[in-house]
């Protein structure tokens, strides 16, 4: 109960930090551009101008959704420590765990916050041009929001030991290999060699299986969903993030505040 | 009064860092090992990069340590829930400043574990204690640095700590402000609190500690009270006398190797503490009047400076 009222505490005043930061908002307002400029884009198109449009808005909501989340992510602990803020903190009762997951779930709501009006954006403009708004958009937004999450989980892993700088490039570099890996572990498989097959399966593993939480064509083009197809990556999403937080806390566990 | 309990222990503390990525280690802290009594004021006392603030962090749990072991109220320092009965002020502390000065002493209670009405009353009872009651609901940002450095020290006192840390408390004061952190820390000790206090300031401690550690190049070098560690050494007495004869000004010359000075048509006579008894002696003998007696106290400073030149040789 305590544990729970401290990470409260810390994630409260994490939000509260964290919206006031003005890039923040310059990332939105191109966000919130950029799924407004599908109706120009699909404008171009005769025949398939809603689905470009909402092809165009989703792939904005998850784009700058990671780059916020990085952007956020990766000055999460760095900022603590630069401005010393970190010694009144930890100097209360109050592990160091229960501040890392404090700024982990503070920063994730951000992200979330920032995502609903990216969303509400996307609902506007669909409403606007007669775009349909289907359950399939909902489930996209769910996985959208846990890919984020571990993006987050994944720059304060990073966060905890490194520079921003480094941090960025990490988390950026995970990311991009996330969406890579199911394929390079379909290539390796197809592939003569043993060891190719064995570091591609490794990688697949080891960095997280972004491409299992993206439901952008199932959205776009109204296909069908089933309840696994959310229900597995939500799972394997919780798991790799609470892995990914573990491993942070035993990072930041053994960190010197000099 | 402060009692022999120790609730801060350090025995045989060592730190090193490595600078870099490389295996060199630099060591900061050479087995140090000090007690500070129940309710008493610590002075800790050093130069710069003598070993105080990293001490004092691996007391908060902020480094850890190389070696030796490190305890506050029986805990060891690398445990989190005893800290409910710690306070602690860093040097030059800085604070989130989108928040109130209300709003961050309320955080920390919460922090701490202080609830709900309790916490309201805790927080407006420091806003009062350090003078920043007026400016409770001004955002941090707009805090001078003296203010800042109030907050920090309603921070380390919210949750009504046993054991208080201060990390150069006067840091950034006024001399009014000084009095006033001055008087609030002897007011804690009032109330029966002990309190560390990491200072460079000798005048401060001089005044407010009870006993004090010297700690030069991450050792240390003096631990005891206050006033046996200024009664250390031979002090010097100046003694001025009027109508002094001149075979009475020699006898003291040669007997008690006195140092004479002509004053007019007074005589000072500087003599180390032993011979005053002697002095006086002589000087009543010969029909002199003494016209005053200033025994030279030795300052702080004055021990603290050999103490750091002593190590630099």
């Amino acid at each position: 109960m305590k544990s729970l009222t401290c990470i409260w505490a810390i994630a409260a005043n994490t939000v509260r930090e964290s919206i006031r930061n003005k890039i923040l908002y310059a990332l939105l307002f191109f966000a919130i551009l950029m799924i407004g400029a599908g109706v120009v884009l699909g404008s171009l198109s005769y025949v398939e101008s809603q689905r470009i449009l909402q092809d165009v808005g989703l792939g904005a909501i998850r784009l700058f959704g990671v780059a916020i989340a990085i952007f956020v992510g990766i000055h999460l602990i760095h900022r603590e420590v630069d401005r010393r803020t970190i010694y009144t903190i930890l100097s209360k009762p109050i592990s160091r765990a229960e501040f890392l997951v404090g700024k982990y779930v503070g920063l994730t709501l951000t992200i979330w916050m920032q995502m609903a009006i990216m969303i509400a954006a996307f609902a506007g403009v669909s409403l606007l041009t007669g775009a349909p708004l289907a359950w399939q958009h909902g489930a996209f937004f769910l996985l959208a929001g846990a890919e984020l999450a571990l993006v987050v989980a994944i720059a304060t892993f990073f966060s905890s030991f490194t520079t921003p700088l480094l941090a960025a490039f990490f988390t950026t570099g995970t990311w991009v290999i996330g969406h890579l890996t199911r394929d390079l572990r379909d290539i390796g498989a197809r592939s003569d060699s043993q060891a190719m097959e064995t570091i591609t399966t490794l990688a697949h593993r080891v960095f997280p299986d972004l491409a299992g939480l993206n439901l952008a064509s199932e959205a776009a083009h109204l296909l069908p969903i089933t309840r696994e197809d959310i229900t597995l990556p939500l799972v394997y999403a919780t798991g790799y993030v609470t892995v990914v937080l573990i491993a942070a806390v035993f990072l930041f566990e053994r960190r010197d505040f000099r | 009064m402060a009692d022999r309990t120790e609730v801060v222990r350090v025995d045989r503390l060592v730190k090193d860092f490595r600078p870099g990525f490389g295996v060199r280690r630099k060591r900061v802290l050479h087995g140090i090992s000090f007690g500070v009594r129940r309710g008493e004021i610590f002075g800790f006392v050093g130069p710069n990069g003598a070993g105080k603030t990293t001490t004092l962090k691996v007391l908060m749990g902020l480094i850890r340590p190389s070696a030796g072991s490190a305890t506050i109220l029986g805990h060891d320092v690398r445990e989190t829930e005893f800290r409910r009965h710690v306070g602690f002020l860093p040097e030059n502390p800085y604070f989130y400043d989108h928040l109130s000065g209300r709003e961050i002493l309320s955080f920390y209670a919460r922090l701490c574990g202080v609830r709900g009405s309790e916490r309201a009353r805790r927080v407006n009872t420091l806003l009062r204690w350090v003078g920043l009651s007026s400016a409770a609901d001004a955002r941090l940002r707009t805090y001078s640095k003296g203010m800042q450095q109030r907050v920090g020290i309603a921070q380390a006192l919210v949750h009504d700590p046993d054991v208080v840390f201060l990390d150069e408390p006067m840091s950034g004061l006024d001399p009014i402000g000084r009095k006033e952190i001055r008087d609030l820390i002897l007011r804690l000790r009032a109330e029966g609190k002990t309190v560390f206090m990491n200072t460079h300031i000798l005048s401060d401690v001089e005044m407010v500690c009870d006993r004090v550690a010297i700690i030069v190049n991450g050792r240390i070098r003096y631990e005891g009270a206050i006033e046996e560690f200024l009664q250390t050494g031979d002090r010097d007495t100046d003694i001025v006398l009027s109508g002094l004869p001149v075979d009475a000004a020699t006898l003291l010359e040669e007997s008690v190797a006195a140092q004479l000075r002509g004053l007019g048509e007074r005589i000072e006579v500087r003599v180390s503490e032993k011979a005053v008894r002697d002095v006086l002696r002589i000087a009543m003998e010969a029909g002199a009047e003494v016209v005053s007696l200033t025994p030279h106290r030795v300052s702080l400073e004055s021990i603290f400076l050999s103490a750091v030149e002593g190590d630099a040789g």
